[in-house]
């Protein structure tokens, strides 16, 4: 510190006395109360506001679509199954035709000599369609046998044939086998009278036509003739080994799983709350009861009694819903109803209640008008993060078949059903799997915001 | 007597959420060779965080040194780098901090807490430093000092727990002592034989001290010189016998008259200072202190305060101690008058 | 400490009890009997078979001779599906096969948590803690058995794309050992770096710091020497809860990699409905669980100076 080298003239500075109020007046920032400061933290948090849309976004599939997309999600059309994800929403046109002629095919006897050439005039009978693609051709001699292969691309030689779809001992062959609306490539390779497959091969291309078979169009409720054509419903995210559409199934499925992932924790944390906070302000001999009781519930295996009680009460009941609604909430309401005690016991020392008790605040009044506000932070961190560990539980236990069960279906249980076909239909437990886990994550996220904007312990930290 | 620590224009920052505030506004300040500084001021006003910034324990972000110079011995401690500054921390100049309980590593053992510094600075094998430690423990008068080496923090009352930081921090013989309100979380009975034990161990070591304290019965006990800080900057800078009987600022008369004091055997009114410090996400242009000060005049409303000498070597941060400038009978005003 | 031990394994055992007695109520509320699932069964038969599993007896008898026989002679019974093997036959057969993959998998996580947590606490606010703080919410929130799924099918499709023979499931090679055990602790190490980042934090702001900080302490001397180590007591309380995650998490997937644990044989034996299968291992794991948990708590302990004079 130094001593100023230039002072001012007296002449220059004001010295009057200033008026008291004047000079006490103070600058104060605008003070924010405890939740309009939260509030403005949470909006603030662009990971949380996104998380909280993608949730919005996921109710609205669940809850309001099935109001749009009118898809039965338990019609099962099996020459529809396995469809790939078309990802449009358009339906499409079919043509009805006639039901495939399933007739014995004419018999085939080989012309002797040695093969040394390939399959002659390789075409189509009928309309090659999504109902089935009919081949014929003619054998060159020495030919005993025809494998067939198809394949989606071209082949470039003998190893890229594709499928080997079958060994035919005739010249015809009737592909019904999961046609789908693209081009084909039929190569057929005459196998000899030993068995040996010939070195050459001939391939067609054939165009598919999207088609539907008379008595599937009349079983299906279509009032339609040969010739006429149908609009059949697209698969937006393609359809089961049963031919139900996924979407739909998906959101029924998701209808379960956020029934049971947001009704149990509100029940069982409101149980908690009740539990909880008579425990913590009666205290004393009661308190240590209610909870020497919590602390064995909580100490109990959760996921093992979970299955435990699901057998208990029939493993294929039809009330799996509810089964998984109430064995989570038997087990879960001791942890939130120890985390209520804990806070209670915590503010029922602090002074200003102790205030409250000392000017005459009935048990009532201190409950619902300090309890309850100060613990409300804790109860909405707690939730927020219930819901998304019950969908969990729920996913885990359908996964392993202990959970919802047919009719229901969750996404859990789709996954189930989807990872059986998972080599060859990655979607059918891809589709299922993104739903729980976006839901799942987007519920973390928004939880983590929030004990970020409640808790100003943590927002200090981290 | 020689200058052994000279600070000089020291600008510290934090950036929050807020805003930036800026919680020391050039902060002047001289120690010498083996007397004791002491460094007043409320909560907030920055004493700590001064000191703080000087030893590179400040966090940063979100604290910023804008500007300024230290000089340790030739050294300019604002620009060591942390890998420079690291062989002088501890061994040179050494802190104590104010709460003794959260200030020792609760999972350690005290012997190796204490002997750690030994091992770094001074080289010493882990067996010698723990004997060292030993010694160190039984000069800040910890009673049955071997058994205490093998202790948690846990264990120890806060006295205790301070005695401890102290053996800790002048392990190394250090030439200043740094102690953050060294006292505050302390008993009183307490407060007086920590006081007792720096001041012995102050003349034994020949250290300079620096206390940055909020009691004045402190100041009074130990200090030769005195710094009143507030807001982030130095009111008031003198001897003990200035600041407590040649007081030439009204806010080291506002701090005065808040304290009780019961030796002159009447009972004198207490008197609180009115409203509370500024804020210092925008500190005030002009003096900080006018918006509490009785005293205060139009010219502290607008202009920033120049410092002038009230007597030799006594410095003051107020208008009033202009030549020209009325007096008021309280406030000590030099030899002007 | 003593007493706090005693205190503590009494707890144990009262816990285990109540387990037994929870598992032993909910399967005799099973609406039917166990043998009702059996074809073709002649009274005769039904009277000796329910005279050999004791059900002819009262419950409250049942239930004497349930805990007598599991808790003084160890005796689980034999299996409903399987009537020539025992409960207890199948668990030491199974449960090793389970163990090995689920200390791989606490491993795993433990491991990879402190190191990643302690990495994303150091690089606070930086790119490595975003990223990881990324990774670890998705693996929290991605059921295991996608993970595991995925990883199936991965393995397939390189196999396919590539030619090579990767195992992807049972137990036969090293590979399709770890790769469960990974996934297997995957949420529970995301869970676990969490905790490790929020307490390395917590340390590094801490009062004590400061002090060895102003001991003029290296970077490096204090992360090892202060830092470390009451960052990682936080994560070893959670172990024992993260031990009952992962052996539960187990039963997916030993289902999905065909792992012949006690997992798999688990989910198995509640489809199959094989009531004493379903009891003996619910007590198994339950004790095993409540065990774990106080073996846990009693090594932190030991870790934590200060709980001993604390309880």
């Amino acid at each position: 510190m130094k001593k100023a080298t230039e002072i001012p003239d007296i002449a220059e500075l004001d010295f009057s006395p200033v008026p008291k109020s004047e000079a006490h007046e103070e600058k104060m920032r605008p003070s924010q109360s405890y939740w309009q400061d939260a509030m403005r933290r949470f909006v603030k948090n662009k990971r949380a506001m996104l998380a909280a849309l993608s949730l919005v976004i996921m109710l609205g599939i669940c809850l309001l679509g099935p109001l749009v997309w009118r898809v039965d999600p338990n019609l099962q059309q099996l020459n529809e199954a396995l469809q790939s994800p078309s990802w449009s929403f358009e339906g499409r046109t079919a043509k009805v035709i006639a039901d495939p002629d399933n007739s014995r095919m004419q018999t085939f006897v080989p012309q002797a000599g040695i093969l040394n050439s390939t399959v002659e005039n390789i075409v189509t009978v009928g309309l090659a369609s999504t109902v089935q693609i009919h081949l014929s051709w003619q054998a060159p001699p020495g030919a005993h046998a025809f494998q067939i292969y198809r394949n989606e691309l071209p082949p470039l030689d003998r190893s890229t044939l594709g499928v080997p779809l079958a060994l035919v001992r005739g010249l015809e062959y009737r592909d019904a086998l999961k046609l789908e609306l693209i081009d084909y490539y039929y190569s057929i390779v005459a196998i000899d009278q030993d068995g040996k497959e010939s070195d050459s091969y001939k391939t067609l291309q054939v165009n598919v036509e999207q088609a539907f078979s008379l008595s599937d169009a009349k079983r299906l409720g279509f009032d339609v003739e040969v010739g006429d054509s149908v609009v059949l419903n697209a698969h937006p995210l393609g359809t089961d080994s049963l031919g139900r559409d996924l979407l739909a199934r998906i959101m029924k499925g998701g209808q379960v799983s956020l029934y049971i992932g947001i009704i149990a924790p509100l029940i069982y944390i409101f149980l908690g709350i009740i539990i909880g906070g008579i425990s913590g302000y009666l205290g004393g001999k009661a308190d240590s009861l209610i909870m020497r009781f919590t602390d064995f519930v909580i100490a109990l295996p959760f996921l093992l009694f979970m299955i435990l009680f699901k057998v208990a009460a029939g493993n294929s009941s039809e009330n799996s819903i509810n089964i998984i609604l109430f064995s989570l909430i038997l087990l879960s309401w001791p942890g939130s109803a120890r985390l209520i005690r804990g806070q209670v016991l915590q503010l029922r020392e602090e002074p200003y209640i102790q205030a409250a008790r000392l000017l005459g605040g009935s048990p009532l009044y201190i409950i619902f008008r300090h309890l309850l506000p100060n613990t409300l932070g804790v109860i909405l961190v707690s939730l927020s993060f219930a819901i998304p560990s019950c969908i969990f539980t729920e996913a885990f236990l359908s996964f392993i078949g202990m959970g919802v069960v047919l009719p229901d279906t969750s996404w859990g249980a789709m996954c189930n059903e989807g990872v059986k076909l998972m080599i060859t239909y990655p979607y059918l437990l891809i589709v299922p799997s993104v739903f729980i886990s976006i839901t799942v994550l987007a519920f973390n996220i928004l939880g983590d915001g929030l004990r970020d904007a409640l808790d100003a312990k943590m927002r200090s930290r981290e | 007597m020689s200058k052994i620590l000279e600070i000089n224009n020291l600008h510290v920052e934090f950036d929050t959420y807020g805003g930036t505030v800026h919680a020391v506004r050039g902060l002047d300040l001289a120690v010498q060779k083996g007397e004791t500084l002491a460094v007043v001021g409320e909560s907030g006003c920055g004493k700590s965080v001064s000191f703080q910034a000087l030893m590179g324990l400040l966090p940063m972000p979100p604290g910023r040194i804008s500007s300024g110079s230290a000089n340790f011995q030739g050294n300019d401690l604002l620009k060591l780098k942390e890998s420079e500054m690291r062989p002088l921390r501890g061994s040179q100049i050494a802190m104590i901090f104010q709460d003794p309980m959260s200030s020792l590593n609760p999972t350690k053992k005290i012997g190796d807490q204490i002997a750690e510094s030994l091992i770094i600075h001074k080289g010493m094998s882990k067996r010698d430093a723990l004997k060292e430690s030993l010694k160190l423990l039984e000069l800040t008068r910890i009673g049955e000092a071997p058994k205490r080496l093998n202790q948690y923090p846990f264990e120890f009352s806060g006295g205790m727990l301070q005695r401890v930081m102290i053996a800790m921090a002048i392990a190394c013989k250090p030439q200043l002592l740094i102690a953050d309100e060294p006292t505050t979380a302390l008993d009183v009975t307490i407060q007086d034989q920590i006081l007792a034990l720096l001041k012995d161990l102050q003349k034994e070591y020949e250290m300079s001290l620096i206390l940055i304290t909020h009691d004045l019965g402190v100041v009074a006990r130990m200090a030769d010189q005195v710094a009143v800080m507030y807001a982030g900057q130095i009111v008031e800078n003198g001897s003990v016998d200035d600041i407590f009987y040649r007081s030439a600022h009204p806010y080291t008369l506002g701090l005065k008259q808040a304290l009780p004091n019961s030796q002159e055997g009447k009972s004198a009114q207490l008197i609180p200072i009115d409203g509370s410090p500024p804020d210092l996400f925008s500190p005030p242009k002009a003096c900080a202190y006018a918006a509490r000060c009785p005293m205060a005049r139009k010219v502290c409303l607008e202009k920033a305060p120049l410092i002038f000498e009230a007597s030799s070597k006594h410095l003051s941060r107020c208008w009033l101690q202009h030549p020209q400038a009325p007096s008021h009978p309280e406030l000590f005003c030099g030899e002007r008058k | 400490m003593k007493k706090y031990l005693l205190k503590r394994l009494w707890h144990g055992i009262i816990t285990i009890l109540f387990i037994s007695t929870a598992t032993f109520f909910a399967m005799h509320m099973v609406p039917g009997d166990p043998l009702s699932s059996e074809k073709a069964i002649t009274p005769e038969t039904r009277k000796a078979l329910e005279a050999e599993y004791g059900i002819d007896k009262p419950l409250f008898i049942q239930y004497g001779i349930f805990l007598k026989k599991t808790f003084i002679h160890g005796d689980l019974g034999f299996s409903y599906t399987n009537r020539n093997t025992k409960v207890n036959e199948i668990i030491a057969n199974h449960f090793p096969v389970s163990a090995k993959l689920g200390l791989l998998a606490i491993f795993f996580a433990t491991s990879g948590a402190i190191m990643w947590g302690a990495i994303a606490a150091k690089y606070r606010n930086k790119l490595p803690d975003y990223t990881s703080m990324v990774l670890v919410i998705l693996f929290i929130s991605v059921p295991s058995f996608v993970f595991a799924s995925g990883a199936q099918l991965l393995i397939v499709k390189l196999n396919a794309a590539t030619g090579w023979n990767l195992p992807y499931r049972g137990t036969d090679s090293f590979v399709s050992q770890i790769v469960p055990a990974m996934i297997l602790g995957l949420g529970t190490m995301a869970f676990l770096t969490r905790i490790m980042r929020s307490s390395l934090l917590e340390v590094i702001h801490s009062d004590y710091i400061r002090t060895a900080r102003a001991k003029g302490l290296s970077p490096k001397q204090i992360f090892f020497s202060h830092e470390l180590r009451n960052a990682v007591l936080p994560v070893i309380t959670i172990i024992g809860p993260a031990i009952a995650a992962i052996t539960t998490g187990s039963f997916v997937i030993e289902t999905i990699f065909t792992i012949p644990g006690l997992g798999k044989f688990f989910v198995q034996a509640v489809q199959q409905n094989d009531y004493t299968v379903i009891m003996g291992t619910t007590v198994f794991y339950g004790s095993f669980l409540v065990l774990t948990v106080l073996a846990v708590d009693i090594v932190y302990g030991f870790i934590d100076p200060r709980i001993q004079v604390e309880k």
